[in-house]
């Protein structure tokens, strides 16, 4: 029985994010340093609605999710969060440079084995 | 078999470190420097560039690195290839060659679709900028004819990388796996200091473990060792800041990526092949690369002039922020033509009782846009600026009201191969068709 505590998920896993068109992605990734039971536990718990609930504002958007277990991670990919068209630019971070580092800021429960 | 390939990047958007071009050149040894200066909204300034001046149009920063730097290139030997062009390589061609240095210029272009992009996509028709993403072949074919320069128009950022790989190596628009650990140096090195610890999550962490020594010395610009069977080693200058792990690597891996496959014109790229071994301090090794038949269509970015836009963020502070929030919201609502375009920015009020002035306020935005500059001028910032003295208790706004800027829309689109023309003009004046 694992124990878990609420924790930002940026304690666990980096991130980088960028813009193509209205859309953003976000890589997240287990850094080398840390376990595969890391990259196992994010590869299971990432799930579009988990993204939802932390960055409330996708609730409305379609979202993909590309894991990359080779590169310890997954890809998110947010349809239509910048804008599309004649709206793009309207957003407060209008090319998701910072989406990456907001969703680290989340507080998430990651089990404390894993923090290890 | 020949030695890898060392192939540097000097620039990672139009704007990035001039002193970069400079720096990688006497850093350490290199085969070919790169860079690339064109994004999405880069081709957008350009167009906007040459709508002034027709022999505008390519970007200028790389002119002035050329300026400086150009014989020194000549005298170490190493190659520059960039797609700085934009749209007009072969304006940027004969400026460089004005430079007077003796530098064999060549310049590819056939990219550029703005005649034409009616007939191919009659809802982009009159678009400002359309541009077919180009590959690699046409940068390889001007080096293996003796150039020492070569630019170009829109190719893929990847493209000036890869193209160097090919000349380098030799290889078939076949060898696909070869092309793809190309596509993937260039993927990795296109955005300069992103792959040396710049906009990296980890960099503190780095930082911590002793793997920087001092995070304010500028971080050295990347470099991709590509060998014969497309195996590459991403590194910097040694004395330069930053770091190369596969941590940085990763990160930059990920950046603008969208599904498993990474499209290029030459290859496609299967991501989820890549293996990634730190060898060295600063040296890490991306393996296993496969690639396969790239995409039938080349993808065309078209950007049209969208429209006019400005705003005005306004300081909420203290007490009440919902309330004042509220009252600005309706009031400035009430003095606005009713069909504007407009969008308020989201925002939570901050932590109670702080010590700060900043801590004790946050900023609610304002943003409209028309297809009219004069409803998106004075028509919008007078009715919000005199509420200065009409509104909330402590009204005030974070600048003075701005003009209305003009706004591009990119839209993508895809043509027939045999719709573009993929030309290289070579240095000695002779031309050559990519099929």
């Amino acid at each position: 029985m694992s124990v878990s505590t609420l924790r930002p998920l940026g304690d666990l896993v980096y991130a980088r994010s960028g813009d193509k068109g209205g859309n953003a992605n976000i890589g997240l990734w287990v850094p080398a340093g840390r376990s595969d039971a890391a990259v196992d536990w994010l590869l299971q718990t990432l799930t579009a609605e988990w993204v939802r609930e932390l960055l409330p504002e996708t609730a409305d958007l379609e979202i993909d999710l590309v894991p990359l277990p080779n590169l310890r991670g997954v890809n998110i990919v947010i349809h239509g969060i910048l804008g599309a068209g004649v709206a793009e630019g309207v957003r407060f971070d209008p090319q998701a440079k910072a989406l990456g580092e907001w969703i680290r800021s989340r507080h998430v429960a990651i089990p404390d084995r894993l923090m290890a | 078999m020949p030695e890898p390939i060392r192939i540097g990047n000097c620039s990672g958007f139009y704007g990035d470190r001039i002193s970069a071009m400079r720096e990688m050149l006497e850093g350490g040894p290199l085969d070919v420097l790169t860079g690339d200066y064109l994004a999405e909204l880069t081709m957008l300034i350009l167009g906007k560039d040459t709508m002034r001046d027709a022999s505008l149009g390519y970007a200028k920063t790389f002119l002035a690195q050329a300026k400086d730097c150009l014989g020194l290139a000549l005298e170490k030997g190493v190659k520059l290839v960039s797609n700085a062009g934009g749209l007009n390589p072969k304006g940027l061609a004969e400026a460089l060659d004005a430079l007077g240095t003796g530098a064999k210029i060549a310049y590819v272009d056939g990219d550029d679709l703005r005649e034409r992009i009616g007939d191919i996509a009659p809802e982009l028709s009159g678009a400002l900028t359309a541009n077919a993403y180009l590959g690699g072949f046409g940068i390889a074919r001007a080096l293996a004819h003796g150039a020492d320069v070569v630019v170009t128009g829109r190719v893929t950022d990847a493209a000036v990388v890869m193209g160097p790989a090919i000349w380098w190596h030799d290889w078939s628009p076949t060898d696909y796996d070869a092309l793809a650990g190309s596509v993937i140096a260039g993927h990795v090195i296109e955005c300069g200091t992103q792959a040396t610890g710049g906009n990296f999550a980890g960099l503190f962490d780095a930082i911590d473990a002793g793997l920087v020594d001092d995070p304010v010395q500028p971080f050295g610009f990347p470099i991709a060792e590509i060998a014969a069977d497309g195996t590459v080693v991403i590194t910097k200058h040694a004395g330069t800041g930053g770091l190369v792990s596969v941590d940085t690597v990763t990160a930059q891996l990920f950046y603008e990526i969208q599904g498993a496959s990474y499209l290029n014109p030459d290859v496609t790229t299967d991501l989820t092949s890549i293996s990634l071994r730190q060898l060295d301090k600063d040296r890490v090794e991306i393996a296993g690369t496969r690639g396969s038949e790239p995409p039938a269509q080349l993808k065309v970015a078209a950007n049209q002039l969208g429209g006019w836009r400005n705003q005005v963020e306004f300081v909420l502070t203290g007490l009440d922020l919902q309330r004042k929030s509220d009252l600005l919201r309706a009031q400035v609502e009430a003095a606005l033509p009713a069909g504007l375009e407009r969008s308020w920015s989201t925002w939570r009020a901050p932590a109670p009782d702080s010590p700060t002035e900043e801590g004790a306020a946050v900023l609610q935005r304002l943003v409209v846009w028309s297809q009219d500059p004069d409803e998106v001028g004075k028509a919008f910032t007078g009715p919000a600026i005199e509420l200065v003295l009409a509104s909330y208790a402590g009204f005030h706004v974070t600048a003075p009201p701005g003009k209305p800027s003009a706004y591009g829309v990119y839209t993508p689109t895809y043509v027939d191969r045999d719709q573009v023309t993929h030309t290289v003009h070579h240095h000695d004046g002779t031309t050559e068709v990519i099929a």
